[in-house]
């Protein structure tokens, strides 16, 4: 490992930074969003969807992600009729396909921390709130899912980062992100150890930076308790 | 195609369970590091941990698999391939160490310092209460985050896959391309993974009853 392959093989590297970048936010926006709609249906169990909700669960934190992607984006060729539909734009685009396993399985995930959470909070603040007069509606929405989301917050933070570790499993369909630069790379130089390790130094800068910022975000969130 | 996929399933079970066993024996060591007495073997542990559990283990994967070769072919000038299932074991291996070494540490720590003052007390030999007395404690502690990390470890053996051993997925992948339903090869894959979580999840929930049956149960 020399300078000059580093100086040769930065750049190059750092051109799959942005892809990995918006994927990872991209996929933790749309699968926060599915989070919280499914912490409300499970919490107010409304009943047909309560059903869909925990069949998503179960196939989604049952599965490998890698699987989740492969059937995502390799899936639906199988099916002429969607092929001529207006959805198949969006399916035979890895970027999409990247984007729609990432955020499910982020979201199955999420909704695990937070129904947990939520069933963590004390009896006694929605007593407290039924007693001032709030359905069950209202309670839910303004005093238990605030309080159990800045709970969730730490575990939240460690799916951040799986989430970000994940995208890298993008590239095996044919994404360039960080990974998919630094694989390409591998292939034309061969020098294996030198390209990864650079790869890695950039992801662990990533993990580390986004592990500052999630312990900022914990210590406002909860500033007001202990 | 019955036959492939129940190949492919030991496949898949026995890079899990290979892994499993040399991540717990890495581990364990991890952990042991990181309590003793050597400051600089505790930093380059917590460093090796903290640097395996922030990279992608695609990357760490790929490092050991194509990396192993690379550094057998700098150090000897010879090029000797590493077998898929050797990196894939000892790749995913480290990741669950450095996972479970938290784990196991946390454990070895909740267990009273009182118990080894009272094994002492009564004449019972450092190691001997350490095997006799705290290890069968702290596994109780460790039962339900070991379970944990075995379910991450099943779903990332989908990784060595793409170094070419030919576990589920890979068999999915190769059916696929050979007759043009990738939908339905994939599913069946998703499907045994599913399989197999539930029943881990079964074994370990008993696993847990068993462990924690001597535990005074509180009710308020």
């Amino acid at each position: 490992m020399n300078l000059e392959a580093i100086m040769d093989y930065m750049p190059q590297l750092l051109k799959g930074l942005e892809t990995t970048l918006e994927l990872t936010f991209a996929s933790l926006f749309s699968g926060l969003a599915l989070a919280v709609v499914f912490t409300l249906i499970l919490s107010l169990r409304f009943k047909p969807l309560e059903w869909l909700v925990k069949a998503q669960i179960l196939l989604f934190t049952g599965t490998p992600l890698l699987v989740q992607i492969f059937l995502i984006y390799y899936g639906p060729a199988q099916f002429k009729g969607l092929q001529d539909s207006f959805l198949w734009p969006l399916l035979s685009e890895p970027w999409f396909c990247a984007l729609l396993a990432l955020a499910l399985n982020s979201a199955a995930y999420s909704t695990q921390l937070f129904k947990g959470a939520v069933d963590a909070v004390p009896a006694g603040d929605w007593e407290a709130a039924l007693a001032l007069g709030m359905n069950k509606r209202q309670t839910l929405i303004r005093i238990v899912l605030p309080h159990a989301f800045r709970r969730a917050l730490p575990a939240y933070g460690n799916e951040m980062i799986l989430v970000m570790k994940g995208t890298s499993l993008a590239s095996t369909i044919t994404l360039m992100d960080l990974m998919g630069y630094a694989d390409r790379l591998n292939a034309r130089t061969y020098d294996t150890l030198t390209v990864f390790t650079l790869a890695g130094v950039i992801y662990l800068t990533m993990t580390g930076i986004m592990t500052l910022v999630i312990r900022i975000m914990e210590r406002r969130a909860l500033a007001f308790s202990n | 195609m019955a036959v492939l996929f129940f190949n492919a399933t030991l496949m898949t079970l026995g890079l899990a369970l290979s892994s499993l066993i040399l991540g717990l024996i890495l581990a364990t060591v991890f952990a042991l590091l990181e309590l003793g007495r050597f400051r600089i073997l505790r930093y380059l542990t917590t460093t090796m941990v903290t640097v395996l559990r922030g990279l992608p283990e695609i990357l760490v994967v790929f490092f050991i698999y194509f990396g192993s070769s690379h550094a057998i072919f700098l150090l000897t000038d010879e090029y000797i391939e590493v077998s898929p299932f050797t990196a894939g074991t000892i790749a995913l291996g480290l990741i669950y160490a450095a996972y479970a070494s938290q784990t196991i540490r946390g454990a070895l720590m909740a267990v009273n310092k009182g118990q080894t003052e009272a094994a002492k007390a009564l004449g019972i030999h450092t190691r001997r209460s350490f095997i006799r007395i705290v290890v069968p404690q702290a596994w109780r502690h460790a039962l339900p985050g070991l379970g944990n990390q075995w379910l991450v470890l099943l779903k990332d053996t989908a990784l060595v896959a793409l170094i070419g051993s030919t576990e589920l997925l890979h068999q999915a992948q190769m059916l696929s391309s050979k007759t043009f339903e990738p939908f339905t090869w994939y599913s069946v894959a998703a499907v045994i993974y599913l399989v197999i979580t539930l029943i881990s999840q079964k074994l370990l929930n008993s696993m847990k009853a068993k462990a924690s049956q001597h535990e005074r149960v509180v009710t308020a």
